[in-house]
């Protein structure tokens, strides 16, 4: 396909065309992960890895994670790079659409959180509060591919 | 920004099979070069960066009334673009594009194919209309359109095998675009003969 | 730790070379040393503190190291680090970027394997295998590790010099109704959607069909 995949959580089922936040990421990554020099700490994938989370979960940590970028990360992401900018722009208003649908999802009680999942976005979130938070950000951003990865 | 230089007029969006141009009249000013900058913002910057606007650096300081945004239109949400002039220090305000611009909206036509026979070898050329695009192919028997058969592809520029044919029956093509980063699809193509094989083999 | 002098020059251009998961880490001399530079190698998983070293580098001449046991989870991301020493002198230790298995990797084409009859080609596809430790160790096909992965298949008629080319995702493909005795060659190349991944097209083969009976 296009790279516009059918994904099902359960019950739930977006379209998201992953080959655009793909190319995006991919256009600005090292430039992204040049800017995070700590290699000790992960945001999303340590001390738990996201490939662990449990199937019925997987709908509830992608909208949260979703949420997660859309709220906290791509505005604490501005470069003086414009180029960077640009792609940034593009892969947050190509998260913003799929949100929406994963919220409608949500709405439709097809998107349930079990305490695991629940927990496992709480220690995301600490890991995340764990730092400053223009490193935090750039960090989780340089982190996109763990979630994209994750979720093919 | 200065009132004597005004703000570019009648700023439109023209959008085909995914690409988008933008573009406005000129700012006409005696004896000068008028320059132009361009710069968008998405329902993201609305929403959650103070309205921020990105510039499109390919469109800074350009002396054309025109600008390529498809790279920056890379999301199927609403847009704003926007368009100010420029002679040396003095800049006008900006002209902003009424409403919003949403890629879904985008006009699609049909894909150029050509189709041939390769003794009983049904073959199909599609033209490259870049990566966002799949083409869904229909082709039958003749006299037996009720059972048509579809195939959805991405090759582009290369002849790509459909099917094989009876000795010396006609086939029939034709062909859409869709887009599945917009959920759309363009109307079909017109519809094209061959014959195999087993037969005077000619173009019908 | 008694650390030596660190003003050697650094290596240069560090970075990963992997091809089906077979994750090699190469460098260049540091600039303007001669012979007998030697270096050590340390890596890291990202995400996690230590860095660990490579014992089957340490004190090494060449410029390359095999660290494909140490990167083989793809679920993971990795960083590593090259160090030189020259005459009791040393460099910095200079480190590649965030290496992740999954995207970073180039593949091989397909294994192509065809056979004929009268009037059909058939060809058979299979899709390179992921780097292993040893050949006891279970083999795991990328087909596995990249679901989406598809075939495109080039067959051109020698006599005619036309080529087709078709698109599958299983691993098998039949072209019947061909001119007997005519001959004609084969490539495939792997293409993955996402991530975006395309392996070059094999080495072409060709067969004939049998002559008409």
């Amino acid at each position: 396909t296009a790279g516009n995949k059918i994904f099902h959580f359960g019950a739930c089922r977006v379209s998201m065309s992953m080959t655009e936040i793909r190319s995006g990421f991919t256009a600005i990554k090292a430039n992204i992960q040049s800017r995070d020099p700590i290699r000790s700490l992960s945001i999303l994938s340590h001390p738990h890895s996201l490939h662990k989370v449990k199937t019925s979960d997987r709908c509830c940590i992608t909208h949260h994670l979703f949420d997660f970028y859309v709220d906290k990360v791509f505005k604490h992401c501005k470069t003086e790079d414009s180029f960077v900018n640009r792609k940034i722009s593009s892969i947050a208003n190509s998260f913003l659409s799929v949100r929406r649908r994963l919220g409608q999802c949500h709405e439709q009680n097809n998107c349930v959180c079990g305490e695991e999942s629940t927990e496992k976005f709480n220690q995301i979130l600490a890991n995340y509060e764990g730092l400053n938070v223009t490193s935090a950000a750039m960090k989780s951003l340089g982190e996109l591919d763990i979630l994209l990865d994750w979720m093919e | 920004e200065d009132a004597l230089l005004p703000a570019p007029q009648n700023i439109s969006i023209h959008s085909t099979n995914m690409k988008h141009f933008l573009t406005w009249s000129p700012v006409i000013v005696q004896g000068e070069t008028v320059r132009y900058s361009v710069e968008f913002q998405g329902e993201y910057e609305r929403e959650y960066a103070n309205e921020s606007w990105l510039p499109i650096s390919e469109c800074s300081l350009t002396t054309a009334t025109g600008c390529n945004i498809t790279e920056d239109i890379s999301a199927s949400v609403a847009y704003k673009l926007r368009v100010r002039a420029e002679v040396g220090a003095t800049r006008s305000q900006w002209g902003t594009l009424k409403g919003f611009f949403n890629r879904v909206t985008t006009s699609l036509t049909p894909p150029l194919l050509k189709v041939t026979a390769d003794g009983y070898h049904l073959l199909v050329e599609l033209e490259d209309m870049g990566p966002a695009f799949q083409f869904r192919v229909l082709y039958w028997k003749k006299g037996q359109e009720r059972r048509v058969q579809q195939k959805v592809m991405k090759e582009v520029r290369s002849v790509v095998h459909l099917d094989t044919m009876e000795a010396g029956a006609d086939y029939c093509v034709k062909a859409q675009t869709h887009v599945e980063a917009i959920n759309r699809s363009s109307s079909f193509s017109q519809t094209q003969c061959v014959r195999a094989q087993g037969d005077t083999s000619m173009w019908l | 730790s008694g650390e030596l002098y660190c003003s050697l020059p650094n290596p240069r251009n560090v970075r990963f070379e992997s091809l089906n998961m077979k994750n090699v880490l190469h460098w260049s001399a540091p600039e303007g040393t001669g012979d007998g530079v030697l270096y050590k190698v340390k890596y890291s998983v990202y995400g996690v503190g230590k860095w660990i070293r490579k014992p089957e580098c340490r004190n090494i001449n060449r410029t390359w190291c095999d660290l494909s046991s140490e990167t083989s989870d793809y679920e993971e991301q990795y960083y590593a680090s090259v160090k030189a020493f020259l005459n009791g002198m040393c460099s910095d230790w200079m480190e590649t970027t965030r290496f992740n298995p999954l995207t970073d990797t180039k593949i091989d084409p397909p294994m192509v394997s065809i056979s004929s009859t009268d009037k059909s080609i058939s060809i058979i596809l299979t899709a390179p295998e992921k780097w292993k430790r040893s050949p006891e160790e279970e083999s795991i096909s990328l087909l596995q590790v990249y679901p989406g992965l598809q075939y495109n298949v080039s067959v051109l008629n020698k006599k005619t010099k036309k080529r087709w080319f078709f698109s599958i995702s299983n691993n098998t493909l039949v072209v019947p109704w061909l001119e007997p005795g005519t001959a004609y060659c084969v490539s495939a190349k792997i293409h993955v959607t996402t991530p975006l991944l395309d392996s070059g097209f094999s080495k072409e083969q060709c067969i004939a069909t049998l002559k008409d009976k």
